[in-house]
């Protein structure tokens, strides 16, 4: 081992272990469970985008043959309205339940206002037609600007903006202010010769999972509770569901279904706890799915936002200062990413004088959700677009601009820590580098940089390594496989334990299956639960390390393992015939019983990762549509446990940032509600609409980590809004900063040449 | 969706039949708008009518003068259809480009021209080639077969059999497609029969027409720059989530002249 070994399993593109089952449609999705007698769960959302709820009345729909169960806000829990953190989250329960099944008033078109347990899906249509709401509907507001204005429309009365001193005395729909960075703003400005602020938008975008929300929830006779769900945490949803419902963690367990694509989407849960209430009430399993117009209208999109910049440099390059507000759409309660948008914006340079602020408001929207790298794409566009800005400005190439002020080891970053050892230098040279960065344009065509950079983060994971008697090894972890985790988990068990790859399987286990795990996100599983797999495979190496040791009767610490074998340490260790993990597994009943590697670790040292992208496209100049000539993304992962799904990571973010920075956006009407609820309005790029998407990787080891992996899946959704947006305003000569870049938008720029 | 009766006539005639006697009968083709209009609830059939097992409905016959195409011919098979290709490659150009492979392989032609969407493209290409349509009772010419939104000639115990197209000495077909369904935000198909132009634009209004004074200007000189001058006003064109009617009005003329720089060159 060690971080710059030469490995016979990490590395290499082995065939993942749950891809058979995928491909040809064995895996069990959300939506694939079934138990007899089990009876289908639907919601009855609020029609409007902001109203009082005066009355509910499910007499009619309780009268209906085939239903078993109507539930409705006051029949869930109230809970404590205090934030309380779980693992890596942190949450507001009471926020939460009213988010589930609004109590008092809704606040969003979508919100959920009662639900239904039925045995057949159309009886559970019907019933939920027979419930009639009252509504008192109340001016609404959609926009983050307009939300901040002192006459705006208030969502929550009491709500008084933290981290503001002294506290107002007023309620607005700001819910907190940030604040991050260091040195003299004023002097940093006053040393620029060149100064540049701008003010740009970006909407909304929905991490488009192709499955949508479902599960299966039994509560039986005794309480016991299952769930048969895919979420990005089965322990999230465990510890949600029992804060939530007031039940121990103990009687609940998840079992984790194969998920459909999460992107940070679902690390919240919906239809759970609802599922709960509806099941222990008919005393029968309850099954729910939500449709694309639900996904839609109520699940959580990130933030739009409105951005201000302000940059400063000298005529030879030198950034002096760097300032940016930030306002993000938090949506119905508290909680858009904006802290983490306000602590990226400027992370990839080395800046004296930086400074952020980033407010968090409320509008009738559905509550914001993790989507990939939450906060950090919208922030960085705006700051790559300034960056290119600049670069024009002074006349220099837009990488040179970047490796000018480049953060690298050393620098503190402007949220306060100083960076480790990161590979941001090394991801510049290499794009300028690429024979991309100096192939010719052709008319109409523009090439935009752009950079990225992400914390990656640690946390807590469980692993456990069992040897089998014939000398394979199973691997239990807890997080869901979303982006071919299994395959690295068992490519690192081979490398640790030296067998081969197809000897050992991995296993996604449920909630009473292992130890608690934190939910896949932050860039977390191959790194944290990563490390926690080769602690456990090296747990059953010592183990069976002390069981040749017995034989041989020598110290353990004189036996070394090597490719798979058990071996005296050097000549002085003694001369004895190395023994196989295959043989020592063999007499594990003689020698102590079976062999178990264990690792429960909080993982520290997660190392940020960084990017930086390339694209070329084309206007056309009477449409104003974009053409996606050519990309290329160079990233630094630390180590590319399996470069495939490295690779496939990093192709997906971009084609999710293209989609975002050219295509995707929630379109509201005047009365608050969403009007494009589905695929066929709300575009997301598909393979023909983009070139090949070239990768760049490279490896900075992560010190920290047993293999160097720093976390992959986030850093390449950020650069390309800014690349994109980029390429377009050189292709047209004027700066477009309001996503997305649809053609009559830049057709509209380019006639009115601003 | 709610629970209908299906039927699979095998018979032009039994399938006229269901549709006179059932209570609240629906066609099918390849289902490709029918069934999202049910699962959407926007109709509730007593009786599903599949027109699958039909026979005749599935032919393509290419003359001299004129290509003509089966109702129940999916937009890949006219799109991947050597003859039609040879004789009206515009034609196959616009049914390759109709939304993605999936929708190709199941979408009709009679199932297009039926529904009439007001951004579909086959019926800029029945207006533009000034088409004849055969049904069950009839002959109608295309100019005479789209009436309004979503509207048609058709009698409601009617189906569409097939459509003669007649072959132009140039065409060609020019859509901008809505990013999502691929669906056409405008579409202009051009054609030339000797003296005669026919401009057909979909798309832009509630329903596809043509458009006189390109025509005009096209039967003088049919070059590209003979639509430059041209203005195209904006008055009750489309507007949806996309794009906004001065945006479609450019398109129109921006289509146009290049159909006719690609109709020119041979076609496409
Ligand atoms: C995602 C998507 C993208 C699309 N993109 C495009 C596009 O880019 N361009 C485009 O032009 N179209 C597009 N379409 C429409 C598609 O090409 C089909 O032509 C259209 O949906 C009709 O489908 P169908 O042939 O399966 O007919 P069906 O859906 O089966 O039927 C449609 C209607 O026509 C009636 N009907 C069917 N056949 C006959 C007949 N022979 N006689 C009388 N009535 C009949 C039916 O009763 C029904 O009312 C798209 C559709 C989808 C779903």
């Amino acid at each position: 081992m060690g971080v710059d070994g030469n490995y016979k399993w990490v590395g290499k593109r082995t065939v993942r272990p749950d891809g058979t089952d995928k491909v040809t449609g064995r895996a069990l999705f959300s939506a694939d469970s079934s138990m007899p007698g089990m009876l289908i769960g639907k919601i009855l959302r609020s029609p409007h985008a902001h109203a009082k709820i005066k009355s509910i009345d499910t007499s009619k729909a309780e009268k209906l043959a085939g239903v078993k169960s109507v539930v409705i806000g006051k029949d869930f829990p109230n809970l404590p309205n205090k934030t309380i953190s779980i693992g890596i989250l942190a949450a507001n329960f009471s926020e939460m339940s009213d988010k589930l099944m609004a109590r008092k008033k809704v606040l969003y078109d979508g919100h959920p206002v009662a639900a239904v347990a039925a045995t057949t899906s159309a009886i559970a249509d019907k019933a939920l037609s027979l419930i009639k709401v009252e509504y008192q509907v109340l001016p609404h507001v959609i926009d983050v600007d307009e939300a901040m204005k002192p006459k705006a429309p208030l969502l929550h009365k009491k709500m008084i903006t933290v981290g503001v001193d002294p506290a107002p005395t007023k309620a607005s729909n700001v819910a907190s202010r940030c604040e991050f960075g260091f040195g003299d703003l004023e002097a940093g400005f006053a040393a620029a010769d060149v100064i540049i602020e701008r003010t740009f938008k970006t909407k909304p975008a929905h991490q488009g999972y192709l499955e949508p929300h479902g599960a299966v929830v039994s509560v039986a006779e005794d309480g016991q509770v299952t769930i048969w769900c895919s979420s990005q945490g089965q322990f999230m949803v465990r510890s949600y569901c029992a804060r939530l419902m007031q039940i121990d963690e103990a009687q609940i367990r998840v079992i984790p279904a194969e998920i459909g694509g999460g992107f940070g989407g679902k690390t919240v849960i919906y239809l759970e706890p609802v599922a709960m209430a509806l099941s222990g009430r008919a005393g029968k399993p309850v099954k729910m799915t939500m449709t694309r117009e639900e996904v839609m209208r109520a699940t959580g999109p990130t933030s739009g936002t409105s951005i201000d910049v302000k940059l400063g440099a000298t005529k030879d390059g030198k950034l002096t200062a760097g300032e940016a507000e930030l306002r993000y759409q938090a949506g119905c309660y508290p909680g858009s990413p904006v802290g983490p948008g306000a602590m990226t914006a400027f992370a990839p340079y080395n800046l004296e004088n930086v400074k952020t602020v980033g407010f968090d408001v409320v509008v009738n929207r559905p509550q914001a959700a993790a989507y990939r790298a939450p906060g950090a794409p919208m922030s960085e566009f705006a700051v790559e677009s300034v960056i290119d800005e600049m670069a024009q400005k002074l006349g220099m190439d837009p990488i040179a601009l970047r490796e000018l002020n480049a953060a690298k080891e050393g620098t503190t970053a402007p949220y306060g820590p100083k960076f480790g050892p990161i590979g941001n230098e090394q991801c510049l040279e290499a794009a300028k580098n690429h024979p991309h960065y100096s192939a010719p344009l052709g008319p109409n065509q523009g090439r935009g940089v752009a950079s990225g950079f992400w914390f990656n983060v640690g946390g807590e994971s469980v692993a456990s390594v069992n040897i089998n008697t014939d000398g394979t090894a199973v691997v239990l972890s807890g997080n869901p496989d979303i982006g071919g985790s299994r395959a690295s988990m068992a490519a690192m068990a081979a490398e640790v334990l030296g067998i081969d790859y197809d000897k050992v399987r991995p296993i996604v286990a449920d909630t009473s299956s292992i130890g608690y795990n934190d939910l896949t996100g932050g860039s977390r599983t191959t790194f944290a639960s990563g490390m926690a797999v080769c602690n456990a495979a090296t747990d059953a190496v010592d183990q069976m390390r002390t069981r040749a040791a017995k034989v041989w009767d020598i110290s353990p610490d004189a036996v070394e393992w090597s490719e798979g074998h058990a071996r005296p340490a050097g000549p002085n260790a003694g001369d004895f015939e190395p023994m196989s993990l295959a043989d020592i597994a063999r007499t594990s009943a003689k020698m102590g019983g079976p062999i178990t590697g264990r690792a429960a670790i909080n993982a520290q040292g997660a190392a940020p990762g960084f990017g930086t992208h390339i694209v070329d496209v084309e206007v056309d100049p009477e449409t104003g549509h974009v053409t996606v000539l050519r990309y290329t993304a160079v990233q630094d992962v630390g180590r590319a446990i399996h470069p495939s799904y490295v690779e496939g990571q990093i192709q997906g973010g971009v084609a999710q940032g293209v989609g975002w920075a050219l295509n995707e956006e929630y379109v509201y009407g005047d009365d608050g509600c969403l009007q494009n609820t589905g695929f066929l309005d709300y575009r997301m790029p598909v393979a023909s609409d983009l070139p090949m998407i070239d990768t760049v990787i490279i490896e900075v080891p992560n010190e920290a980590h047993p293999f160097g992996v720093r976390g992959v899946g986030e850093v390449p959704i950020i650069p390309p809004l800014g690349a994109v947006a980029n390429a377009v305003s050189n292709a047209i000569g004027v700066r477009m900063t309001d996503l997305p870049l649809s053609p009559p938008k830049i057709l509209a720029a380019i006639k009115n040449g601003s | 969706m709610h629970d209908f009766a299906y039927h699979r006539p095998q018979s032009l005639e039994d399938a006229a039949n269901f549709l006179r006697t059932a209570e609240d009968p629906l066609l099918m083709a390849g289902g490709q708008t029918m069934i999202p209009t049910l699962k959407q609830r926007l109709a509730a059939p007593s009786d599903v009518i599949d027109l699958a097992e039909v026979p005749g409905l599935v032919m393509i016959d290419v003359k001299k003068a004129q290509v003509s195409v089966g109702a129940m011919l999916t937009h890949a098979s006219v799109a991947s259809s050597p003859e039609v290709q040879a004789a009206l490659p515009a034609l196959a150009g616009l049914a390759g480009n109709i939304g993605d492979m999936h929708v190709r392989n199941r979408g009709t032609l009679g199932g297009s021209i039926a529904n009439n969407d007001p951004a579909a493209d086959y019926p800029a290409a029945l207006i533009g080639l000034g088409a004849t349509v055969h049904t069950s009772k009839r002959q109608i010419a295309a100019d005479d077969f789209f009436t309004a939104l979503f509207e048609t000639a058709l009698a409601g115990d009617e189906i569409v059999t097939s459509v003669d197209f007649p072959v132009p000495e140039l065409a060609a077909y020019m859509k901008f497609d809505h990013p999502a369904s691929r669906y056409a935000v405008v579409g202009v198909f051009i054609a030339k029969f000797g003296t005669d132009v026919r401009a057909a634009v979909t798309g832009a209004g509630p329903c596809v027409y043509r458009e006189a004074q390109m025509e005009e200007a096209l039967t003088r000189d049919f070059s590209p720059s003979a639509l430059a001058d041209m203005t195209i006003s904006p008055d009750g064109m489309n507007t949806d989530l996309y794009a906004g009617p001065e945006y479609r009005a450019n398109l129109v003329k921006i289509m146009a002249t290049r159909a006719v720089e690609a109709a020119l060159k041979g076609g496409g």
